[in-house]
Parts: structure tokens; sequence; C-alpha cells
């Protein structure tokens, strides 16, 4: 590892969350300032400090520039900032670049922060249809195609060629629920079983209703700046920012080069080296969740287990408390909330909360290294971030 | 923003210089797929130049129609209220004979009757007066 990548330059040094799930009468403009407010106290600072700002579109707001949109409205006038767009993945981006910027000298206090009320904001209607139009409008849309197809496609050709299961799925998806019902907010907690989700009812075979993400309303903010300026704060608990990875294979789905394989491979594998840690080394993750069979290919491509296994990691229990990778210990996109591209925020969120040792009676024990995987177009962008407390620097 | 009643369209494909001689090539009833004169690469995706080497010397041939199923998904749950009346269809990732892969959907038999590995034939059928989509029935 090189001595000028920003590994352990750059620390996490507040977290905030807006309400999330059904929260109406709230504009996304709003759940990101309230996430961001929240943030700001988190970390002890005044929003005059923030001179960075990274964000990403809302599909229930009108503005394109969202991030500047959203400054104007904290009444803030930063000098650096953008709306980032690689859908799902665009989560982790935000990190990475923004550790980037401020080790660069862009910026000194970098303000991440997103948003979205696809619940409340839109009718579920025009919310499925406002993800379908990120596929392409020549080639796939008009064949009606949606964005959980192209992920749905990747799962069962996964089932095809391993003989992964659709118990083996769904547990994924109750394995998540049980860990929502301890998250103050989730959206949903009522336990389900394996059979609840088998009879839940198709939605693109071989996802079920309950192998899908929801549709939620809410935001998440963070504050970061460099480990110097952390130090100078008297910040009590930052969480470095150790390692960041991408990797883009394609834009159409039919241009993936193996649908079981994905590009997490080669951007996880990027953020282990920059960070000098391997996945054996993480104690938490938040894996990207958008249905239940994308979790079981990213705990293998992250190197949780091995190709092919991920099915039968999941049912042994591999991905909860006491087993090798506890994920998603917050109830992830499936229960916690799925605000569209903001989503996965509430993974950093709990990872960063999970290093912490905030998570009360969710905590796991001793958990200082996490990582986060965020993707998205059917797997056509992914970013990975890692995470760890001062012993890991 | 898009409005309900936009909602209610299919989206009908707009082709653009990249991609018009695969659209007319539809409309007369074949599926041009580009061979590159240079390193022989076969792309069914149209671009101005070669994914594979970037060389220009591409020509479009008529391609078998043949094919096989690489992956499906039948669609329970529309996108949108345009789709909610096609329902359930099922979705293909199909694998042409001269080697590119191509979305498309299945037609002439149940959905549920789609199998990994099954052999399917194009179908050309137009949609409207301008527009042909690609589809695809079992061999």
């Amino acid at each position: 590892m090189s001595d000028n990548t920003l590994r352990g330059k750059v620390a996490v040094i507040g977290i905030g969350m807006s309400p999330v799930g059904k929260v109406p009468g709230k504009s996304p403009l709003w759940l990101a300032a309230d996430a961001a407010r929240k943030a700001l106290a988190d970390a002890g600072l005044d929003k005059r400090d923030v001179d960075g700002v990274l964000s990403c579109h809302a599909f229930a707001s009108p503005f394109h520039r969202f991030s500047v949109a959203f400054s104007e409205y904290l009444g803030i006038q930063p000098t650096f900032s953008n709306t980032l767009q690689v859908s799902g993945a665009t989560a982790a981006t935000m990190f990475n670049i923004g550790a980037a910027a401020i080790h660069g000298g862009l910026a000194k206090v970098v303000l991440v922060v997103a948003s979205d009320s696809l619940m409340t904001g839109l009718t579920p209607d025009l919310a499925l249809r406002s993800l379908t139009e990120s596929r392409d409008q020549q080639y796939e849309m008009p064949f009606g195609i949606p964005v959980a197809n192209t992920f749905a496609m990747t799962a069962h050709r996964h089932m095809k060629e391993f003989g992964t299961t659709a118990e083996q799925l769904a547990e994924v998806a109750v394995t998540q629920r049980r860990h929502a019902s301890r998250t103050p907010g989730a959206q949903q907690t009522a336990p389900i079983t394996v059979d609840d989700v088998l009879n839940s009812g198709w939605v693109t075979t071989p996802y079920h209703k309950l192998d899908c993400s929801l549709i939620s309303d809410g935001g998440a903010a963070f504050i970061l700046t460099s480990a110097e300026h952390a130090k100078e704060l008297g910040v009590a608990k930052p969480v470095y920012i150790l390692g960041g990875g991408e990797c883009y294979t394609h834009e159409h789905i039919f241009l993936m080069p193996s649908l079981t394989t994905t590009g997490a491979v080669e951007s996880s594998r990027r953020a282990y080296e920059m960070a000098g840690y391997g996945p054996r080394d993480m104690h938490t993750a938040g894996v990207y969740d958008c249905f239940t069979g994308t979790v079981i290919m990213m705990l293998e491509d992250l190197g949780f287990c091995p190709k092919g296994e991920g099915g039968r990691f999941v049912a042994d229990g591999q991905m909860t408390y006491g087993g090798q990778i506890p994920s998603n210990t917050h109830g992830g996109l499936l229960s916690f909330a799925h605000s569209g591209m903001p989503g996965s925020l509430f993974h950093f969120h709990e990872v960063i909360a999970q290093l912490r040792g905030q998570c009360g009676e969710r905590q796991v024990p001793g958990a200082e290294l996490g990582l986060v995987h965020s993707l998205g177009a059917g797997f056509a962008t992914n970013a990975t971030t890692i995470l760890g407390t001062e012993n890991t620097l | 923003m898009i409005s309900a009643e936009d909602a209610m369209k299919k989206p009908v494909p707009a082709p653009d210089a990249d991609s018009a001689a695969l659209w007319r090539g539809l409309r007369d009833g074949v599926l041009l797929v580009q061979h590159c004169g240079d390193c022989r690469h076969v792309q069914y995706y149209q671009q101005g130049m070669c994914r594979h080497c970037g060389s220009e010397s591409l020509s479009h041939r008529a391609a078998s129609g043949r094919g096989r199923v690489h992956s499906f998904s039948v669609v329970h749950r529309a996108p949108g209220p345009a789709f909610k009346a096609d329902v359930p269809y099922a979705v293909l990732l199909v694998d042409l004979e001269e080697g590119p892969r191509m979305i498309s959907t299945y037609i002439g038999g149940k959905p549920e009757d789609v199998t990994f590995d099954m052999d399917v034939v194009l179908v050309c059928e137009p949609i409207d007066d301008s527009t042909t989509l690609p589809r695809f029935r079992r061999a």
C-alpha cells in the first residue's frame, strides 16, 4: 500500500438520520436537512463549518443539482459540491470521493447527505416507473423491463449454476427482519418466516415480494474531515476511512461479463488492498440488499465465502450474530428502509454506529473493522468502503 | 418528474445515429448485428466503433435469429401502468448463435414454459406503424 492513498487520513465525525419509512408531508430537502442538522450536532459543529457537500439526486425532488439546492435550503455556500449518480453505488462513492477531496485539499469538512421520498412523495406506480427510467430507452424499456428484473435474472442464473435455493434466498429476508426488529425506527419489524417469503406473491421470478427491498422515505447525513482536524476538535470516537474501491463492468445487463460474478470482486479487492485488511478481518458489514439474492452474491464477491457457497453461508447463520460476518444489523433495505439512491447510507450509519459501539442490543461485540458495499443498476455499478476505529490505523 | 399520463404509455425506442440501422432492419424482418472487419468481434448493441478493438470498419449482417436462453425472469409486477395488462411475461437473456447476448421477451407460449438453455427463434413483432421489436419464441 502506498503512502499517498487516503487510508486513515479522513475520519467520519458525525452521523445523522431523518425519520425513515413513511414520513408524509416532508420533502426530500427537508429530510436531508433534518439528517444534516443531526449529523452536525453529533459532530459538535455548526453549519458554517461545512465547506463541502456531496449528494445524489432524489426522484421526488425537482432539483437536478440536488447538492446545490440542498446547500441553499440549509443556508450554506460550500466551496466544494457535487450531485453524484452511479445509482445504488452512489452512497459508497460519496464517502470515497469525499475522503479524496479532503485528502487532496479541495475541502476541509465535507457533508455527505442524501434523501428521497419514494413512499409518500410519489405514487407507488410512479416510484417504480422512476426506478425503471434508468434502464435503456431503446434496448430495454420497450420490453417492460423493471430494474428488479435485471437483478432477478442474475439470481436465477446463480440458482441454476450453483444450486442456490428459494429457501436460501428467503433466509436473507428472514435474518434481516430479525435484525430490524431490534432497530428503533425501522420500517418493518414484524417477524417473518421462510414460508412467509415464499408465499408473499411473485414480483419477478425468482423474487417474491418479501425478497424485494422496501420503498421508503428518509435520509442520512455524515460529517467527514481530516484525521488531524478530528483530533483538533477532540472527537471522542472518530471512525476512519481505511480504503475505497469501485468497479463499473457494463451499462446494459446483456453486456454484463458474467451474471453471477460481479464488479464487487474488483471494487472490494481495491478497498481491501488500500486498507491493508482482508475479508476475514471484518467484524461487520453493510451489504447492499436491494434483493435477497443480491446479498448472497455479494457475500461471495466481497470474499466472505467462496463463489457459489453464498446460499449455504446465509442458511448456516454466517451473516448474523455469532456467524462469520454479521451483516445489515439494522435490517437493511429489505426491512429498515430503502429510499432509493440514499438507501445504502443507512448501511453506513449502522456500520459507523457499530464501530463506535453505540448499537445497544444490536451491538456486534468488539466491532473495530467494517465494510460497506453499495451497488446499483443491475450490478453495473459497484463501490466499496472500509472503515475502522483508531485501533485499526 | 414523470406525469401520470406519461406513465400510461409504453416507451417506444427512438433510434439514434448509432442504432438507426438496427430498427430499420427489424421493420424489414431481420436482426442486424455488427461484424468487425478487423477483429471479427460481433456486437448486438449498436455503436459506431467496435467495442473490442475500436475499429470503425463494421458491417451489418442479418443474424440467423437462432439463440439459447441464458437466463430469464417472469415479470408479475409490471414496471408501471403501461405494462399492467401484459403480466405475466418472461424476460429473456438470449445468447445469439453469432455470439452476442441480447435482452428480449418471450412470445407464442406460456411464460412458465421457459427454461434455461431453451432454444429460441427470433420473431419480429410490429408494435406500431414505425416500430418492430425483436422477440423470441420456442424453436
